[in-house]
């Protein structure tokens, strides 16, 4: 039992609002990312969780327990620092084994521990070293074996890669999802960058200025953003933005955007027949923009727009190129490298209705997705 | 770039004053402490030369008075209460100052900037003018000609020291390693003696070596404190002793010379504390 209920939690720094009534059920085992940019409360969220800060308001259950007034000594999580927090004057072995000192462990069973938990995180050879005798990566894999084998319900990790380099980063993004698989323990994972957080969690909880905008895993997040916000965040390059209205012409429905008429998908007709005439955001991602000259078969919920090509950002197999629409709105997309475009061309792109994201300019959420 | 290569002068002019400065500067430094290791080793003749300039090196350099220091009793006394009392004060202080430190760097104390104005106040009076009031303070409670009257005396003086040194060696401790042991389930008691307090040791080390010397060489208040004529004497009240009508100076200066000999021990002692990194590491 080791699943984590929050239910409409708040917190105030004085007046000021960083938590606002957030809820959030995360299950046993699971790995569950809080995603948002840079101020959003993701930390303090994790350290109310963790006991280091006071919940002004809501219920924190961890493993079933009312955990709000819980110390945070007494919580059975473990949390790793953004900054590592390793005990400068102990080697690696006595930083590992430091809680399990402090529970009054029996000497044999801390060394069980610890000969579980090194060659997990390939620590084996610096037991003896001081934390500022090892590198970055070896600091931070310190940190996660020392919060591993306290064998905590909850797993807390605030940006624990953060401080790494990209080629770092990239492996102990590996080693923590396998060190998941392999111990199977609840954690909770706290990033503001996007890819990390769609590669490594089975959910990803999206933060904005202090409150939920969504929930979900990182597939339905990516191809049914329930707000603006997610959109924009989830995905890279962000999504495209173009304002538009949902309009009859010649008795079909179409979204007549500031780029031109665009196509609706079939499907969705029936539904969207209800907002004729209202005011929306269409939100489409730089993936879902194709060259015309690349696809061969059209579809009827395809819709062809004219842009100019004005910067050319070479990824390898494909570019990342950016460009202004017609009227001077300027866009974003994501082009095959064997294709055929240049900085100052004209090309034709298609937009695939089906790939529309729709939302309402007032409340920034998904109209279609509820 | 090296952080030195900003210093180092590149044009021969620059060369020669920055040179000039160095050698002036050493000079300054060691040419007292020359004399007294002069006078200290010269015999009679080359102190008493009958008008003639006294020699730059003595004529027959001599440890004659140290000879006779050194199988003095009395000497050996005075040096040992000044030991005591040192040691005293730089537990005692450390005692007081240590937890005081801790806790005006970490927690809201009510009245934090007046207590901290309150306690570097003491250092603002100059010591002649304090050490009336205290010493009749301290006789009205029998600590006069006591050991326990001299040590609390020059806690007074070395709190601040310790109270300072003590806060920037915990405020330079980041709260993220306090918070990262209290999620491991550590009290503050043992947050306190099993991390921070190991952590700020080359601090605290800082501090406790300044007020031992500070101790050991103090006068004022020991002079005020302690009975001329009582059993307890410090080396620099010996020291204040052996100046009569016309005083030994190769005695003085060899007196001199022991007094100094810790503070130099010390300052080679501390320089290893001075590089800093203790904490280099713990937080990126
Ligand atoms: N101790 C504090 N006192 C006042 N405001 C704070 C404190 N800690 C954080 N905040 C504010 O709370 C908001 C959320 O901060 P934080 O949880 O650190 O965001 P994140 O981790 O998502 O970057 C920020 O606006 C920050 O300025
Ligand atoms: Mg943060």
């Amino acid at each position: 039992m080791s699943e984590l209920i929050i239910k409409n939690i708040q917190k105030f720094y004085g007046d000021h609002k960083v938590i606002d009534k957030l809820d959030l059920q995360i299950n046993s085992g699971e790995f569950v990312t809080l995603l948002g940019p840079s101020g959003c409360g993701k930390t303090t969220l994790l350290r109310m969780i963790a006991g280091l800060e006071t919940i002004d308001g809501g219920e924190l259950y961890i493993g079933g327990r009312k955990a709000n007034n819980i110390p945070a000594q007494k919580r059975r999580i473990a949390m790793v620092f953004q900054s590592y927090a390793l005990f400068p004057h102990m080697s690696v072995k006595n930083n590992i084994v430091f809680g399990l000192r402090i529970k009054g462990m029996e000497l044999h069973d801390m060394f069980t521990r610890l000969d579980w938990v090194l060659p997990l995180l390939g620590l084996e050879g610096l037991e003896n070293r001081l934390p500022r005798e090892i590198s970055g990566g070896q600091r931070q894999r310190v940190a996660l074996a020392r919060a591993l084998v306290l064998d905590p319900d909850v797993l807390l990790l605030d940006e624990p890669l953060s401080n790494l380099d990209t080629a770092l980063r990239e492996m102990a993004m590996e080693e923590l999802k396998r060190v998941h698989r392999q111990v199977g323990k609840t954690i909770i994972y706290v990033t503001h960058n996007q890819a990390e957080a769609m590669t490594m969690s089975e959910r990803i909880a999206v933060m904005n200025a202090g409150h939920l905008e969504q929930y979900d895993t990182p597939g339905a997040l990516y191809r049914h953003p329930r707000t603006m916000f997610s959109a924009e965040f989830i995905g890279s390059p962000s999504a495209n933005f173009i304002p538009g209205t949902i309009e009859i012409k010649n008795g079909e429905l179409v979204l007549n955007s500031e780029i031109g008429l665009l196509e609706i998908d079939e499907t969705r007709k029936d539904y969207l027949r209800n907002f004729s005439g209202r005011s929306v955001v269409a939100g489409i991602r730089p993936q879902d923009i194709i060259l015309s000259s690349t696809r061969t078969h059209r579809r009827a919920s395809d819709s062809h727009v004219t842009l100019g090509v004005e910067l050319i950002e070479n990824h390898g197999d494909r570019s990342f190129v950016l460009g202004r629409f017609e009227n001077g709105l300027p866009v974003r997309f994501m082009a095959a490298n064997d294709s055929d475009y240049r900085t100052d061309a004209r090309v034709e792109v298609l937009i695939d209705g089906r790939c529309i994201h729709l939302f309402d300019p007032e409340t920034r959420q998904n109209i279609l997705e509820k | 770039m090296g952080k030195l290569d900003r210093f180092t002068p590149t044009s021969p002019l620059k060369r020669l004053v920055w040179t000039i400065g160095i050698v002036a500067t050493a000079f300054m430094v060691m040419a007292p402490v020359y004399l007294l290791v002069k006078y200290s080793i010269s015999d009679m003749e080359s102190i008493n030369t009958g008008g003639l300039p006294v020699p730059l090196w003595p004529y027959h350099p001599t440890f004659a008075v140290f000879s006779y220091l050194f199988t003095d009793p009395e000497f050996w006394q005075v040096v040992l209460n000044s030991l005591w009392i040192a040691i005293g004060t730089v537990l005692l202080s450390s005692l007081l100052g240590v937890p005081a430190a801790y806790v005006l760097a970490r927690y809201k104390v009510p009245f934090r900037r007046a207590i901290l104005i309150g306690i570097i106040s003491v250092r603002l009076f100059p010591d002649i003018s304090s050490v009336i009031p205290i010493s009749v303070f301290f006789i009205s409670l029998n600590l006069y000609s006591s050991f326990s009257g001299v040590i609390l005396a020059h806690t007074l003086l070395a709190l601040p020291y310790v109270i300072f040194i003590g806060m920037s060696a915990f405020e330079g401790i980041p709260r993220d390693i306090e918070e990262q042991a209290m999620t491991m389930g550590a009290n503050q008691f043992q947050i306190f003696f099993r991390i921070l307090l190991p952590i700020a040791i080359p601090g605290l080390a800082a501090a406790a070596i300044y007020t031992f010397l500070l101790s050991w060489d103090e006068f004022i208040f020991a002079h005020f404190l302690l009975d001329p004529g009582g059993k307890i004497q410090t080396l620099t009240l010996y020291l204040r002793s052996r100046i009569t009508f016309q005083p030994p100076q190769n005695l003085l200066a060899a007196i001199s010379v022991c007094l100094s000999l810790p503070v130099i021990i010390f300052s080679f002692a501390v320089q290893k504390y001075m590089i800093s990194g203790m904490t280099a590491g713990s937080v990126k």
